[in-house]
């Protein structure tokens, strides 16, 4: 890739195209135009790959000397339980999140599009606003908000005569925190791409149904959300690749604690910077490359061919 | 029984308003409340005192990360409304060779999470000795893929007679782009920057990494940095730091807020602009 970056565009200045010189916008002008594109993505994209791919080959902490060790560290990471287990956290977390934000907003979407409700336009700024936040200052609004001691939430359960959750300190609700921070930030956005498609779908086709007698609940179900299924496709793809790059949430929420039970898959890549340990990072960005782009191919791949 | 449905409406309605603006509100309403209230009386609304406003200015540098952040926003995203719709522009009307290749590459660098260039491109700043420098900041990322796919969709829209018209006028590139193609996107290119404004105000990922001195540091880097400070002790030694903190996040939140209402038809047309591929 860093061969086609750094070359093409030189290329194209020597060789003009045949049947190009009729046209006015031919010749040299177009790859000029695009030229600065491909030079930052030589410079901070296809090189530093590159050379993290070399680096993935090799043991080094940051220090003069460094040991070639092969896949040493991909073996390494690959039989590495914590490697696993924050796989396993994002996939819980993943499960948290994308299948309940995905519906309830396909849900209200649908809602919303049909309901003459006045303060419609209120519901989608408020619900977006989120969207647009700091997500440094918003996850430690979170943390006092879930403190257990002295937190809104426990302090409102309380007032419902129920007992403290320990939203932050405890293995089994860290995971529900982080899910409910990212359903509070992201789900304005979810709601915005389910109602644009929604108003995308054509009149003709509601006709249609009611000619065949389907009833409201009936024809959202079977004729709306069908039709929704790029958008839905979309952003399930967008959510996974978040949520497998998500590091700050628990970075600021839990630490990654108590006892690694909400260290996911992007903070235990950060992990790796905090001790030095570059050449097993390298090897990790690669195995969180392919990992990603195997689940998105899979994610567009399911939701074209169904129907 | 409508009438029953569109109070259940209303209701859902305003309480989903109120889950989504409550930590927002909570954060606000906090950061002006005196001492300890915060802890004792976390629903309670005032009474009202800036203290913790000048506290926290006195103990954070919080107005060199503002400084910084707005260089980095200004010059980051200069590059970005520059380069970008260059770019779309050459992609959109030119023809030459390897073109499709060319675009293929675009195409491609959308699908890479961010989060793997992280480790990359800090070893090259290392290389480069440009860790804690300004151009770290601003450099990695000032042009991405999105922005140039997203104006290469604007830009085709564009007549070809328009631009055909301007080469009879003998009007060269720039001049044809600045004043026949630009007027015409300019929807398009409002969408864009307010995405790049909130893109590179909001990132944390990347100046993370690159930066750890204070003097460099961005508002989210402060922030984050501030976060060991109170969760890495135990609740009882942050009492105070409690409504300094939040007073440091509604400083870094409202402007965003702000700018969203001002901006939000640009903003939602410019994330749905990503989501029609």
């Amino acid at each position: 890739m860093s061969l086609l970056a750094n070359r093409a565009a030189p290329r194209q200045v020597a060789a003009l195209p045949k049947r190009g010189r009729r046209g006015p916008r031919t010749g040299w002008r177009g790859p000029l135009l695009v030229a600065p594109f491909f030079v930052f993505f030589a410079a901070f994209g296809a090189y530093p790959l590159y050379y993290a791919l070399q680096l993935s080959f090799i043991d080094w902490h940051g220090g003069a000397t460094y040991r070639w060790v092969g896949l040493g560290n991909y073996t390494y990471l690959l039989t590495n339980p914590d490697f696993w287990g924050a796989l396993g956290n994002s996939a819980i977390i993943w499960l948290l999140i994308v299948p309940a934000q995905t519906i309830g907003a396909i849900v209200a979407a649908g809602a919303l599009s049909r309901a003459k409700l006045r303060f419609k336009r209120l519901l989608r700024t408020a619900v977006i606003v989120p969207y647009v936040t700091p997500l440094a200052a918003m996850a430690q609004a979170f943390v006092l908000i879930f403190d257990r001691d002295y937190g809104v939430v426990n302090h409102l359960l309380g007032l419902a005569g129920l007992p403290s959750v320990e939203w932050l300190t405890s293995t089994g609700w860290s995971k529900v925190t982080i899910a409910l921070l990212v359903l509070w930030k992201s789900s304005g956005f979810a709601l915005i791409i389910m109602l644009a498609a929604i108003q995308g779908i054509p009149g003709e086709v509601y006709e249609a149904a009611a000619l065949d007698g389907a009833g409201p609940v009936r024809t959202f179900w079977s004729v709306t959300v069908p039709l929704m299924r790029h958008a839905i496709a979309f952003f399930v793809v967008i959510s996974t690749l978040g949520i497998s790059q998500m590091f700050l949430e628990p970075y600021v929420l839990t630490g990654g604690g108590p006892y690694n039970s909400s260290t996911t898959t992007g903070l235990y890549l950060f992990q790796h910077i905090g001790a030095s340990d570059l050449g097993t990072g390298a090897a990790n960005t690669f195995l969180l490359v392919i990992m990603v782009l195997g689940l998105s191919l899979a994610a567009v791949r399911v939701f074209r061919e169904s129907r | 029984m409508t009438g029953l449905r569109r109070g259940a409406g209303y209701l859902l309605v305003a309480l989903a308003v109120v889950v989504f603006l409550y930590p927002i509100w909570w954060m606000v309403v906090s950061s002006l409340k005196p001492g300890a209230s915060i802890l004792n009386d976390p629903l309670g609304v005032g009474p009202f005192t800036l203290d913790n406003f000048r506290a926290m200015f006195g103990s954070v540098p919080i107005g060199q990360a503002l400084g910084n952040t707005v260089l980095v926003v200004a010059v980051k995203g200069a590059i970005t409304m520059v380069l970008c719709p260059l770019a779309g522009y050459g992609f959109a009307k030119y023809s030459f060779r390897f073109k499709e290749l060319l675009f293929g590459v675009v195409l491609l660098t959308l699908m890479l999470p961010t989060l793997t260039l992280v480790i990359p491109l800090l070893l090259e700043m290392k290389q480069l000795g440009w860790i804690n420098t300004y151009q770290a900041l601003i450099l990695p990322g000032a042009v991405d893929a999105f922005s140039v796919f997203y104006m290469r969709q604007t830009i085709s829209q564009v007549p070809d007679e328009l631009l055909d018209a301007a080469a009879i006028d003998a009007a060269g590139t720039l001049r044809t782009f600045w004043s026949v193609v630009v007027p015409v996107i300019r929807p398009g290119l409002a969408a864009l920057a307010v995405l790049t404004f909130f893109n590179i105000y909001n990132d944390l990922v990347w100046p993370i990494v690159a930066v750890n001195d204070p003097a460099r540091q961005t508002v989210s880097v402060l922030l984050a940095g501030l976060a060991t400070n109170v969760t890495g002790g135990s609740t009882s030694s942050g009492f105070d730091l409690w409504g300094q903190l939040m007073a440091a996040c509604t400083i870094a939140t409202i402007p965003t807020v702000i700018i969203f209402l001002l901006v939000q038809r640009h903003f939602i047309k410019g994330l749905l602009a990503g989501s029609v591929k």
